[in-house]
């Protein structure tokens, strides 16, 4: 053989050594979220915040470069399903990300768990996804008791109420929440007068104000559905007088489920809402200014981010923390995952349970809207 | 007034408000089915369409260059909606409807289902997914006759929808166009031997249609989450105002969506809210077993 050829083809075995080598350099993360259909807002914020995050990891963790792949799962837990099973396939994701809504999320999750790719979940609150027994999923995202508890516990012990009304979509989501707050409020002595579901398709909610208002006294409002349609009960429940923002006395409670920005959509009718916030983009943590510095840099100075652009952010700096632990492959960023304790992102200080999800609420605290219309942190976790 | 009839006096205006609403977006699903025989599945996309046209008439034309008040502001976007939906309609006709209307009769209809989802994907490509909120002053302001209340927008929607449905009557009964119209559903062959020109006026139909679907857009934008997608929230409910009517009898379309409007409140009073749409669709279900010619059942070429 000749020199030359023989030095082509040494050349070539390194180059194809060298590509191999580097292709698994890797950490593959798949993305599950809502790009189409009326959940798709979710899907265009954690784009945000993972895009946003990925900047700081241009040139890798650890030696390993993260590999993202964006797919459209649509909130639906068919299209979830499917969406699962091709990115299994094709794109053989270590970590994947998603998905946002429950109902999708625990279609997931036993795709994931048997395929033994870790699933890490930052919207979803229904309590099955980490009460299931999965050993590949995580969440950062306070799931229903986490969320609602606290609410119960203010509206009784600090806020003297007596009687409530929940009201919640109809979605595993909207189910847990409402139960995670009926039942320690009903415990406490408290009395639920109604508890009032709606599909996800409802526009007027005069009908349902009306009906609040022909119930009597009542003292809170948990609420738990999707921005557009708070917004439109709020401004149904102030104009039937019930809630403080029109006249009345019933004060309205909501989760994390509100972004940032909510107050300002729903106008006066949102004053004396009263609700728990994990993502405050106020608040002076250096890693929370730093994140909305960037997001404001990227994105435009006059957009602040919201919880969703958050989770997604935090979901890939916590990958990536995972990595630089040692995590590679799914199994030992799973591992990394079960042994993360105290570890600080935009929406608080991560540990997970045994279980998989975050334990950690050190940073979810309660917040007032005002009369003009900004939040007023209150002490009361 | 005691507690239970003021409760139903109040439910029963809000069911008259909600069945307006239904009533704008269905009027177009009739009026389609009632000269073409045929079902508009992008409908619901010349809704938001409207809402669209009219949420940026507001907030970037007519308070800002024409300097308006947030009122004549509304008022102006709703006309504006009115004339995009036409045009829309307009377009759609000429570009996709018309030149299928040749061949098969299944053509045009799946065409309908291919127009739809390219507004939509349109849309999200240019407005994003993100919900606009869009406020009309009139829902500000809330109007209490005693116990009883209800917006300036209810008003507003309520008159617009009688203007709206009183113009089109006239339209059909009094002016040669509108006679053409009824000849050419009640039989197109013939009303083109009689020197009506039937392409001219299903053109037409799906025009006036549009309108009415981008003026309900206008009406229901303050009361829906303004996406791309808003319009396929009301649709179905449309969809089934329409077969309770009667399908393509405009008087049986009115009639099912007050009365829609009116079992939905009554529903969420004392049934639950969650029960909803099995209730209505259970009434679906009853009217095309017991009376399957719907609520007012007259022969088709009376219904336009």
């Amino acid at each position: 053989m000749k020199p030359l050829l023989r030095t082509a083809i040494a050349a070539l075995a390194a180059a194809v050594a060298f590509s191999s080598f580097a292709q698994d350099r890797v950490v593959r993360i798949g993305v599950l979220m809502p790009i189409s259909g009326p959940g798709s807002y979710f899907g265009v914020m954690d784009k945000e915040g993972i895009e946003l995050a990925l900047e700081h990891f241009k040139n890798g963790v650890n030696g390993y470069k993260l590999q993202v792949q964006y797919e459209d799962s649509a909130c639906s837990p068919l299209q979830a399903t499917n969406t699962a099973k091709r990115i299994l396939d094709q794109f053989k994701p270590h970590v994947v990300i998603g998905e946002e809504c429950s109902d999708a999320s625990l279609a997931i999750a036993p795709i994931l768990n048997e395929a033994k790719v870790v699933q890490l979940n930052v919207g979803s609150v229904t309590m099955k996804l980490t009460e299931s027994g999965y050993k590949y999923t995580f969440r950062i995202f306070p799931n229903a008791e986490q969320q609602s508890l606290p609410l119960a516990q203010v509206a009784y012990k600090t806020l003297n109420a007596r009687t409530a009304v929940v009201l919640h979509e109809k979605t595993n989501a909207g189910n847990d929440n409402a139960e995670g707050f009926k039942k320690p409020f009903e415990a406490m002595g408290g009395k639920v007068l109604a508890t009032i579901d709606f599909g996800r398709d409802v526009n007027d909610f005069t009908a349902i104000a009306t009906r609040i208002a022909s119930l009597g006294k009542v003292d809170v409002l948990p609420t738990f559905a999707l921005e557009g349609q708070q917004v439109r009960l709020s401004q149904a429940l102030a104009q039937a007088k019930v809630v403080k923002g029109g006249g009345g006395t019933a004060v309205q409670m909501g989760s994390i489920w509100l972004p940032y920005g909510y107050d300002q959509k729903a106008g006066e009718a949102s004053q004396g809402y009263v609700r728990i916030v994990q993502f405050d983009p106020t608040e002076k943590r250096k890693v929370v200014q730093d994140f909305v510095s960037a997001f404001k840099a990227k994105y435009g100075a006059d957009k602040v981010p919201t919880h969703i652009n958050a989770h997604a952010y935090d979901a890939i700096l916590l990958i990536a923390e995972a990595v630089r632990r040692g995590g590679h492959d799914s199994e030992s960023i799973r591992d990394q995952f079960s042994k993360m304790k105290g570890f600080e992102v935009t929406t608080g200080t991560i540990s997970f349970d045994a279980k998989g999800q975050t334990s950690d609420l050190s940073v979810v605290h309660f917040v007032e809207t005002q009369k003009d219309l900004s939040w007023k942190a209150l002490n009361w976790q | 007034m005691n507690d239970l009839v003021a409760l139903v006096v109040q439910q029963s205006l809000n069911g008259v408000y909600l069945g307006c609403l239904y009533v704008m977006v269905a009027l177009g699903l009739t009026l389609i089915y009632g000269v073409l025989n045929q079902i508009n599945f992008a409908h619901a996309d010349f809704v938001t369409v409207g809402a669209f046209a009219a949420f940026f008439t507001v907030t970037r034309f007519a308070t800002k260059a024409l300097g308006l008040p947030d009122a004549g502001a509304y008022l102006l976007s709703l006309i504006v909606a009115l004339g995009v939906g036409a045009l829309l309609g307009l377009a759609v006709n000429a570009a996709v409807f018309a030149p299928l209307r040749r061949g098969d009769e299944l053509r045009p209809l799946i065409a309908t289902i291919g127009v739809s989802v390219l507004l939509e994907n349109f849309q999200l490509w240019l407005f994003g997914p993100i919900p606009y909120q869009f406020d009309s002053p009139f829902s500000r302001e809330t109007i209490r006759v005693g116990r009883i209340f209800f917006s300036a927008q209810s008003v507003l929607v309520v008159t617009v929808s009688a203007l709206a449905i009183s113009a089109l009557y006239l339209f059909m009964r009094f002016t040669f166009l509108g006679k053409a119209l009824r000849a050419v559903a009640q039989d197109r062959e013939t009303a083109g031997l009689m020197g009506i020109n039937p392409n001219l006026l299903i053109g037409l139909t799906i025009v006036i249609a549009s309108a009415l679907a981008g003026m309900a857009g206008a009406l229901l934008g303050p009361v829906l989450v303004l996406t791309p997608f808003a319009g396929a929230s009301v649709i179905v409910k449309a969809f089934a105002i329409v077969i309770i009517g009667g399908f393509g009898n405009m008087q049986g379309t009115i009639l099912a969506g007050i009365l829609v409007g009116i079992i939905e409140a009554f529903t969420v009073q004392y049934l639950g809210s969650g029960l909803i749409d099995l209730v209505v669709f259970v009434l679906l279900l009853a009217m095309l077993v017991v009376r399957p010619t719907g609520l007012i059942a007259e022969r088709k070429e009376e219904n336009v």
